[in-house]
């Protein structure tokens, strides 16, 4: 069949393929900064003739599954999301029938705040892990070798995407026998299916705050890293208050529309204390770290767009990236009046239970003081052009809010 | 809570010209050696400067109480230990006394580790001890320029500092080969102190040559430090060495902070590892400088195709880097070449290469592993001690990627050792197990030795009685293919007597 061979060997954008590689499976741990880099992954390799179909992701953190594939290959004491690599890597190699395992060193990220911040640097250990944990199945015998699997670890500087095509290359040419030229196309796939991912995210945080502004209903904003919607890491904290009735948003996808960052950020700009509303400088000074950055960011936000009431700030036991956060974050929030409360140290222990008492505790507290968070706020803002879609109606005093 | 405004960072205030020499420069973070010497580059170019005290292990307790939980040692260590100086100086000169009189200058950026965020951790010590008003400037590597002018980083600062740098390095070299072989003891840090003192005063009085290109062309061609040097090496002269006490070489690598330091905040390890019996290898700091070198040739070389005048660019950091080796070698060579070379990073690169990305930075990057390999494979060391802080987050990654290097290298003595500050008998311990290990090889190579060359331990006293320079600790014992020190004594006493 000529013509369905020739059809199967074009990328989306039509450029050619050297190769069929529709048989090729693919596999990806989903750990660490794939939760914000995964749209890149699977544009890049369907562009490359993968099917979606081969492209498979392992699942979600759990004990079971470090505890089935992952135990004994950890080197050292490190923060829990980093340990879980190995049980993901153990997974994808054991359980999915693939030829190729990729791993991603994601050295730094395509941050939003590009601009007016020094880097978008991954934390440290989001590139090292993977070298790190690929040694647990090296250490006795190759392990990759025996299951006749390819592991193919490239780095990756997103913050510098000139440098991508040939950093993929140069990992995949052989695992993959691609062209230069293939990997450039794909890697514009990936990057524009990243943006499309994100864009769409924002534009649907964005619906969800308009809501609330038009219902006067308080949200609560999580401050986390990307990895911390893995049930397994993030405890699900977040579905713990969606059950409740809060509309939640996570900080990584806030909107960033012009006419919603002047009405928070303009007075602040003209007054010369900021340059941009994404520029975190004035609370910040060692912006290097993308989701740092972001995480400052999204407090800034917090701190004053009127219906996001509380903040809940989520870390991992000993995560070194946010430990000199802490009280600047704390206090970028509460400064402002907005409610923050943190849970820290998660995966210390299994935090389940005390986790359903500290969010009714927060229940209790966003349901009191809601309403006069809002009120406040909102004066703070009175003489700014509000957005389109806020349609903000000033709440009456004292009003209570029912969630 | 009713608050109304918007929370802002620290921003200290100005350092202003007026008041350079009036103010005191506080820092710290190295050896005592490497301190008293920077503050002779900084008093040369017309500042007052203090280094912190020494790190004790209550700074450890006080910087607990005063930062975010969570922090890793050195943050924790060396946030106390400003604490603890604001404290004493407070008490002794008063609070104003202390915000008016000192500034602390501190290093920052390089991004990926907490290491480029340390200063937020000294901001809460600021903050908890009400010192708000404090000065601390965080100098970014890339970026050194202070406003207002009172922090000028001029061409005779940056090479003072340097030299600093060096000499401080290969002063702590001399003295970790020498100090295990002393014949009288105490007397390696009797000279080395004449030495530091000897050598900060050239430091703090070097003649002025501008403050630009004919400074830097006195600098690089200056037989000045040589001459410095040749003084120091009559110091060291004098002193007496037994280079037959067999001792196993360990050779230290590690997290920048926790391998320079001295003191409690890594247990004195070095010197406890001398006490126990070994002779140590110290980690320079030029080793780190000549790494952020290579890395940004190795980044320019990468992205070559979108950097402009990419060749030009290239021979200038080459040049650079030649000069910083060529200097570097210039100084050894003036202390009879007893200091160690800089190991190739080239070298280290490839041989770290199937286990660590290059580009990983932070901790020692692929360092950690590239030193251990090349030190084993090379025989210059018979054990590796690794020091790590607890809370590290690049350095556990290059720990967890020795456990391949292991596996194919299962004869590498390797003791990684976590540093709290607390549980030290359970870090010394472990390190202690692998130490047992590296002496009994150090012994086998010395008896090896003795039994190739057919020497007696007593021929060889007879014969240094013959040849006393042989006990000089300037004198240079070449190496013979041995780790240890001993052996390769041995080999050398035997090529002088026509036995090999």
């Amino acid at each position: 069949m000529p013509f369905i061979s020739l059809f199967k060997r074009r990328t989306a954008e039509g450029g050619e393929l050297k190769k069929d590689r529709s048989h090729i499976r693919v596999g990806i741990p989903k750990f660490l900064n794939v939760w914000s880099t995964h749209r890149f992954w699977i544009g890049f390799l369907k562009a490359l003739g993968i099917p979606a179909k081969n492209i498979v992701f392992s699942s979600d953190t759990s004990e079971e599954q470090f505890r089935e594939y992952g135990k004994g290959r950890i080197g050292m004491d490190s923060c829990y999301p980093v340990k879980v690599l190995a049980g993901h890597i153990g997974e994808l190699l054991t359980t999915k029938k693939l030829d190729i395992i990729l791993a991603p060193m994601v050295y730094s990220l395509p941050s939003f705040l590009r601009g007016h911040v020094v880097d978008t640097l991954s934390c440290t250990r989001v590139p090292m892990s993977v070298e790190n944990i690929k040694a647990g199945f090296l250490k006795e015998c190759n392990e990759f070798e025996k299951h006749g699997v390819k592991f193919v670890n490239p780095f990756v500087s997103f913050a510098e995407p000139h440098l991508l095509p040939k950093q993929l290359y140069e990992s995949l040419k052989d695992a993959l026998d691609v062209s230069y030229e293939e990997v450039e196309r794909a890697v514009k796939k990936g990057l524009e299916e990243l943006k499309r991912f994100d864009s769409e995210m924002r534009k649907k945080t964005r619906e969800i705050l308009e809501w609330c502004a038009q219902n006067n209903h308080p949200c609560i904003l999580i401050l986390a890293r990307p990895y911390h919607m893995d049930p397994g890491i993030g405890h699900e904290i977040d579905v713990e208050f969606q059950s409740l009735g809060y509309p939640v948003v996570w900080g990584q996808y806030l909107p960033t529309d012009k006419d919603l960052m002047d009405w928070l950020f303009g007075a602040e700009i003209e007054a010369g204390i900021i340059k941009s509303p994404f520029d975190i400088s004035d609370v910040w000074t060692s912006s290097y770290s993308s989701n740092t950055n972001e995480i400052i960011w999204g407090a800034k936000f917090a701190a004053r767009f009127p219906w996001i009431t509380a903040v809940v700030r989520l870390s991992s036991y000993e995560c070194g990236m946010d430990q000199p956060t802490y009280t600047p974050v704390q206090k970028i929030v509460e400064y402002s009046g907005t409610l923050y409360f943190k849970f820290g140290d998660l995966d210390e222990t299994r935090p389940s239970g005390s986790i359903r008492i500290r969010v009714e505790t927060i229940d209790y507290y966003v349901k009191k003081y809601s309403p006069h968070i809002i009120e406040r706020k909102l004066k703070r803002l009175e003489e700014r052009k509000v957005p389109e879609g806020f349609g903000v109606i000033p709440p009456p005093r004292n009003a209570s809010t029912s969630t | 809570m009713e608050v109304i405004q918007q929370y802002r960072a620290y921003r200290p205030r100005p350092l202003k010209g007026e008041e350079r020499g009036k103010v005191k420069i506080v820092y710290g973070g190295l050896t005592w050696k490497h301190e008293r010497l920077i503050q002779g580059a900084l008093e040369n170019a017309g500042y007052k400067a203090e280094p912190l005290p020494e790190i004790k292990r209550a700074d450890l307790d006080i910087g607990k109480e005063l930062i975010d939980t969570g922090a890793c040692c050195p943050t924790t260590f060396t946030a106390g230990n400003l604490a603890r100086f604001l404290k004493e100086k407070s008490e002794r000169e008063g609070r104003e006394g202390v915000k008016e009189g000192y500034v602390f200058v501190t290093i920052g950026a390089c991004g990926p580790c907490r290491f480029g965020q340390y200063h937020e951790s000294y901001e809460r010590v600021l903050e908890n001890l009400d010192f708000k008003d404090f000065r601390m400037f965080l100098l970014d590597l890339l970026q050194m320029e202070q406003n207002e002018g009172g922090l000028e980083i001029t061409m005779p600062l940056t090479f003072g500092l340097v030299y600093s740098m060096f000499l401080g390095d290969l002063m702590t070299d001399m003295e970790y080969a020498i100090r295990p072989y002393e014949v009288i003891p105490g007397e390696t840090d009797k000279v080395l102190k004449e030495s530091i003192e000897l050598i900060y005063d050239r430091l703090k009085n070097r003649p002025s040559r501008g403050k630009k290109w004919g400074s830097l062309l006195w600098h690089v061609t200056t037989p000045y430090f040589v001459k410095v040097l040749k003084e120091v090496r009559e110091l060291w002269d004098k002193v007496e060495v037994d280079r037959l006490r067999v001792k196993p070489r360990v050779k230290i690598t590690g997290e920048f902070w926790l391998q320079t330091h001295e003191g409690d905040g890594n247990y004195n390890i070095k010197r406890w590892l001398e006490q126990e019996g070994a002779e140590v290898i110290p980690p320079p700091i030029a080793v780190w400088m000549d790494y952020l070198i290579y890395l940004s040739l190795w980044k320019m070389e990468e992205s070559r195709e979108f950097v402009e005048k990419f060749w030009l660019k290239k021979a200038v950091i080459k040049l650079l880097l030649n000069l910083y080796h060529f200097t570097y070698n210039r100084l050894r060579k003036a202390l009879n070449n007893i200091p160690n070379t800089l190991p190739p990073q080239e070298e280290l690169r490839s041989l770290a290469k199937p286990y660590f990305h290059h580009f990983l930075a932070g901790g020692e990057g692929y360092m950690l592993i590239g030193k251990a390999l090349y030190a084993h494979l090379n025989k210059h060391a018979h054990m590796i001690c690794e020091l790590s802080p607890y809370g590290c987050m690049p350095n556990t990654m290059s720990i967890g990627a020795m456990q391949a290097v292991l596996g194919k290298y299962p004869d590498l003595l390797y003791a990684p050792i976590e540093i709290k500050g607390d549980a030290e008998v359970h870090a010394l311990s472990r390190c202690q197990m692998i130490l047992t290990e590296a002496k009994k090889r150090a012994q086998r190579e010395f008896e090896e030795a003795l039994e190739r060359t057919g020497l007696s331990v007593e021929d060889i006293r007879n014969y240094e009685d013959e040849r006393p320079e042989l006990r000089k600790a300037t004198y240079k014992v070449p190496h013979y293919g041995y780790a240890g020190t001993s052996a390769n004594y041995v080999m050398h006493v035997a090529k002088l007597m026509g036995r090999v």
